[in-house]
């Protein structure tokens, strides 16, 4: 178009002076070497238009070439002034257009490799074929399997012309893994104190192939080996060696399978601790600092150990914690290396206070379902106080507590305001799914059964009626509502509900719930027929639970009032056939719980002490009850019943936590002449479920390794269960991942437990032993899901298939019990 | 056999994909549509027709309610095609989305926080569009929800009893939001706080938290004289000097008694 415009008084474009540009306006734009893209389209790209005024060379013309590049269609993008007429320039935009990626052919791979690298490569389409494009799948193909032990992966790239489209290209990609490298040997040279073999062990990830290692296949990863290197070396350190480090390293081929690794150490001489002093410390004095400390001249140097009692302990009794707790949010302490003499190291930890900062501002971020109380009325760390740490831990667990946030997401930032002496503390979450849904058909006791339920963790009953905030319930209040309704038509039917909300009346940590259930089991016959089977049973429950200040806020007691009716008609198995019976009780539960997370806690303990009692109607009511019938005589369920539980978590070794349980339950009566209450009973051994077959009338307590239910006092009779047991557990957990999304840890165990009629049989060390071994894995929308495998060595007399291996499934949708 | 639609969307005859497809958005069919615009940007990128077609693309997502998509292709649209007559329209659409997805007053504000920015910078950058005075409508909305939640988290304090930090609260809510419609109440629960947390201190402390509470009286009286919780306030004064006497009071009590120990002793 422009060339028209050409005038005669054009000028060659002069040398563009950079320190001194000139402005302009430009007088035309012509585009060159584009065939298959629009011209007027990449002016637009450009911004420049004609008509503006710009300076030359400036801002506008750097732009359009970025701009340009920026589209990633063009192998080259150059602009030149053609020529300038007068004040007016006229622009010359030269382009390489280049055919562009319409599909990536990936040759040779497995499906799963090919998906991965497919996903790897998806950003590269649209691109266009350049060398640049062969070297970056090249290299995002090599790094791919280089990462997973493939070391000499060789990557060809053929582009072909693509007819359905113009201007495209298939990219067909042909790659040749070859095999996985392993590692022959490892040779280790410069150690003195140290064996090869012992620092081979400090290799975690990396060591020589044999055919013995099953686990630890013996392959070479690259980044494995890079943090191996410096694990090495810090293990070292630890043990004294403080100038050992690697001198020099080398990965190098061996044969096509296998590369071997040559290591060059220094290993430097065994170092002490000298004299420890401390400069700068105002609030506490250098006696307690020393004490807290831990480290005596003589000890061998360790900069970890230092560190550990100088900064992290996990117990948090170290130094910086000290003054961490009380408001020193700044407090820095550095150790400095004063005097070195033979193997001795002087310390001078030179430690820096700081102000005392008061909390300021609490900030909440990333709730996105839960509102800000729900989280806020949690948190420890108030305006006001002074800064702790130990207040920040707290407040983690309490939110982790809640259930709807990621717990290894939670995040603590406090933002100090020097000027002031203030912190703002920043807590960001991430909600989770904590709704569960449990749907299923199964099969027991010889029929089908059908089971629904919906448990939501972060309900709001007051947007009940508020469909606005319906996504797609009404949620966010951190209110509980469960339904669960379980059938197989008329033979069994169970239905329950609960409710429950943490904050009754939202002023005080009070826990309020409401819960209630009927269930029906029957041979089936209809209701006018005499050989009628049928137990119903109906119940309802309010509780009300509350935190205690003392003796620590870890401390709850709960209280609860219950109603259970059951009318029992031709029903064996109780101590009684028909009639009605009530089971009116008041119970208190007094508990401390300081686990530290519910799904996989590793340190803290459960207490829980409960006492639950009716009325001794027989005291009152005047009945002689030497000769009532039986149905009279438990009209009124009359009992008191004591239990006690405890468990503890403690991390062992690296991830190993250790549990150990303890329990034990006892159920008395009021009256000799009314004997043991039918109801309320434990029911001991197997998997710990409430089976589909349940009725509301007893407590199943699992004990692995022996048959559902099996344990009873010998010369038992009645399968409402046993008066008096106790129970021990021993387990080892180990985790194997701690996602969200999929919680996973295997166990071993071994436990113990054993039931009495009287309190003049109990012995608390005859215990049916078992051990066995399981795994659990934690699906936030099904709950606890868990297989164990148990070997049960005591036998019980007249039930011989009731111990020897057992297999038990389990699945808990309540979390933190003491199954 | 294929649908008709799946045949579509597989052919790869680009220019009856784009009829379809703006056929298929004014029939209201946008998530078909969507499918469709999907696949073509990629095709159309460096074309004359990529300006309407990325126009078509960020409404069908905004119809479909994925304001997050829709905002950014908004304002990737008013990026790229400054002086297109649709820029301004489409920044503040993009402004608009976060908006849209501006919870409720007791969730995370990060999108309220982002949508007053963008709303702000529309205003800026297009000062005389008649718009304006909708996005300055939209902007005082979320404000107003941002004040309400600062309230609304300083009231919790009162609530479950910790006064000391309400007290804190409240005054740095004044502070972030010196206009607030809520000024008045807080500045008045400030006193019943303070007055609270005074009653709840040790009887050594009360005295000088007592006295902090009718400081802050006298302070609300003079700038509310009118108030409709003067009454209420002048009631708590009345209550913090009453609590005054008596801790003296006390404290005189027990440093008798202290010191009639010490005569014993001697």
């Amino acid at each position: 178009q422009f060339p028209a415009l050409r005038s005669t008084t054009e000028t060659k474009p002069k040398d563009l002076d950079y320190l001194n540009p000139k402005e302009y306006t430009i007088g035309g734009i012509e585009i060159n070497g584009v065939k298959y893209l629009d011209k007027s389209v990449l002016i637009t790209i450009t911004k420049l238009a004609v008509g503006d005024r710009i300076l030359v060379p400036g801002e506008a013309t750097s732009g359009a070439v970025k701009n340009l590049w920026a589209q990633g269609l063009f192998d080259d993008v150059s602009l030149a002034i053609n020529h300038t007429s007068g004040d007016s320039v006229f622009f010359d935009i030269n382009l390489v257009e280049r055919p562009r990626v319409s599909r990536i052919v990936l040759k040779g791979l497995t499906k799963t490799e090919t998906t991965d690298i497919q996903e790897k490569l998806n950003n590269q389409k649209g691109k266009i074929v350049n060398e640049n494009l062969r070297n970056t799948i090249t290299n995002i193909i090599t790094k791919h399997f280089y990462e997973k032990g493939y070391l000499y992966t060789t990557v060809k790239i053929n582009p072909v012309n693509d007819t359905a489209d113009v201007n495209s290209r298939i990219v067909n990609v042909i790659v040749d893994k070859k095999s996985k490298v392993k590692v022959n040997a490892i040779n280790i040279e410069g150690n003195k104190d140290f064996s090869d073999a012992k620092l081979k062990k400090f290799l975690k990830k990396t060591h020589e192939m044999a055919w013995y290692k099953v686990f630890g296949s013996g392959k070479f990863l690259r980044d494995k080996y890079e943090e191996d290197k410096e694990k090495m070396i810090a293990k070292m350190r630890e043990k004294g060696y403080r100038d050992a480090e690697i001198i020099s390293d080398s990965v190098y081929r061996h044969n096509d399978k296998s590369v071997n690794i040559d290591i060059k150490l220094h290993e430097g001489p065994k170092y002490y601790f000298g004299n420890i002093t401390f400069a700068g410390n105002a609030k506490y004095p250098s006696s307690l600092l020393k004490q807290i400390l831990r480290i005596e001249k003589g000890d061998v140097f360790s900069e970890e150990k230092l560190d550990k009692t100088l900064r992290s302990s996990p117990s948090s009794d170290d130094v910086s914690s000290l003054y961490l707790n009380d408001g020193y949010l700044t407090f820095n302490a550095d150790p400095v290396q004063t005097r070195i003499y033979g193997d001795t190291v002087d310390l001078e930890i030179r430690i820096y206070e700081g102000p005392q900062y008061t909390i300021n501002k609490i900030i909440l971020k990333g709730n996105d379902v839960t509102n800000d109380k729900v989280v806020l009325r949690e948190i420890r760390t108030k305006p006001g106080q002074k800064f702790s740490k130990d207040l920040l831990v707290r407040s983690q667990r309490q939110i982790s507590q809640l259930g709807n946030f990621d717990e290894q997401k939670i995040d603590i930032k406090p933002i100090p305001n020097p000027a002031d002496g203030t912190v703002d503390i920043q807590y960001t979450v991430v909600e989770k799914p904590s709704d569960q849904i449990e749907l299923s058909g199964g099969f027991g006791g010889g029929r089908v059964v059908g089971t629904l339920g919906l448990t939501f963790n972060n309900f709001s009953a007051r947007n009940l009626f508020n469909l606005k905030e319906y996504k797609p319930l009404p949620r966010g209040d951190g209110q509980k509502l469960s339904i669960r309704g379980q059938t197989n038509g008329k033979y069994y039917q169970s239905y329950n509900f609960s409710f429950s909300e943490p904050w009754f009346g939202g002023k005080k940590p009070i826990y309020f719930g409401i819960s209630a259930f009927t269930s029906l089991q029957s041979n089936g016959l209809s209701k006018g027929n005499p050989s009628l089977q049928k137990i119903r049973l109906n119940g309802l429950t309010f509780s009300l639970g509350k935190q205690l200040k003392w003796p620590d806020d870890y401390f709850r007691v709960d209280y609860a009032a219950n109603l259970q009716q059951f009318k029992l008609n031709n029903y064996s198995g109780y101590l009684f056939q028909n009639g009605d019976s009530y089971d009116l009780s008041l119970s208190q539960v007094f508990s401390r719980n300081s686990v530290d997370a519910p799904i996989f806690p590793t340190s803290g303990s459960n207490i829980k002490f409960t006492v639950q009692a009716t009325l001794p109607y027989s005291a009152f009511n005047g009945k002689n009850y030497n000769n009532l019938s039986t149905s009279e005589k438990y009209k009124f369920a009359e009992y008191h019943k004591w239990k006690f539980e405890t468990q503890f978590f403690q991390k062992i070794y690296g991830k190993l936590v250790l549990k150990a349980q303890a329990q034990f339950g006892f159920i008395g009566y009021y009256n000799k002449d009314v004997g043991q209450a039918p109801f309320g009973r434990f029911k001991l051994g197997g998997d710990g479920l409430q089976g589909f077959d349940f009725l509301q009338g007893s407590e199943v307590i699992g004990l692995r390794g022996y048959s559902n239910n099996s344990i009873v006092p010998e010369g038992a009779v009645t399968t409402a269960g046993s008066p008096i047991f106790n129970k021990y557990v021993l387990e080892l957990r180990h985790p194997i991942t701690l996602n969200q999304s999929a919680t996973v840890f295997v166990l071993a165990f071994a436990e113990g437990g054993n039931t009495w009629n009287k309190f003049s049989e109990f012995n608390p060390f005859n215990v049916k032993r078992s051990v066995g071994v399981g795994a659990r894995i934690y699906l936030p929308i099904f709950g606890l899901l868990g297989i164990d495998y148990g070997y049960g060595f005591d036998a019980i007399p007249g039930n011989p298939d009731a111990n020897k291996g057992q297999f038990h499934f389990s699945i808990a949708q309540q979390l933190g019990g003491f199954n | 056999c294929k649908s008709k639609f799946e045949k579509l969307r597989t052919s790869t005859d680009t220019g009856r994909k784009y009829q379809e497809a703006i056929k298929l958005y004014n029939n209201k069919d946008y998530a078909k549509a969507l499918i469709l615009f999907d696949d073509l940007v990629q095709r159309y990128r460096g074309r004359a027709e990529s300006e309407d077609l990325y126009y078509y693309y960020a409404y069908t997502n905004y119809k479909l309610k994925d304001y997050l998509s829709a905002r950014y292709h908004f304002k990737t649209f008013a990026d790229t095609y400054p002086s297109s007559p649709k820029a301004e329209e489409c920044r503040f659409l993009a402004a608009y989305c976060y908006y849209l997805d501006s919870p409720n007053y007791s969730l995370d504000q990060d999108n309220t926080y982002k949508a007053i920015e963008s709303l702000q910078l529309f205003i800026n950058l297009y000062p005389k569009s008649d718009r304006v005075a909708e996005a300055s409508k939209l902007i005082l909305d979320l404000r107003d929800k941002l004040e309400r939640k600062s309230y609304e988290n300083a009231k919790l304090f009162l609530d479950i009893g910790d006064y000391q930090s309400a007290v804190i609260a409240f005054k740095n809510s004044i502070i972030d939001f010196p206009d607030t419609k809520y000024a008045e109440e807080m500045e008045f629960l400030t006193i019943k706080s303070q007055y609270l947390y005074a009653k709840n201190s040790l009887e050594t402390k009360q005295e000088e938290r007592y006295q902090e509470a009718i400081e802050d009286y006298n302070a609300f009286a003079e700038k509310y004289p009118k108030s409709v919780y003067l009454k209420e306030a002048s009631d708590i004064k009345d209550d913090a000097l009453k609590g005054i006497e008596e801790t003296k009071k006390i404290l005189e009590l027990y440093s008798g008694i202290k010191t009639e120990k010490k005569d014993e002793q001697q």
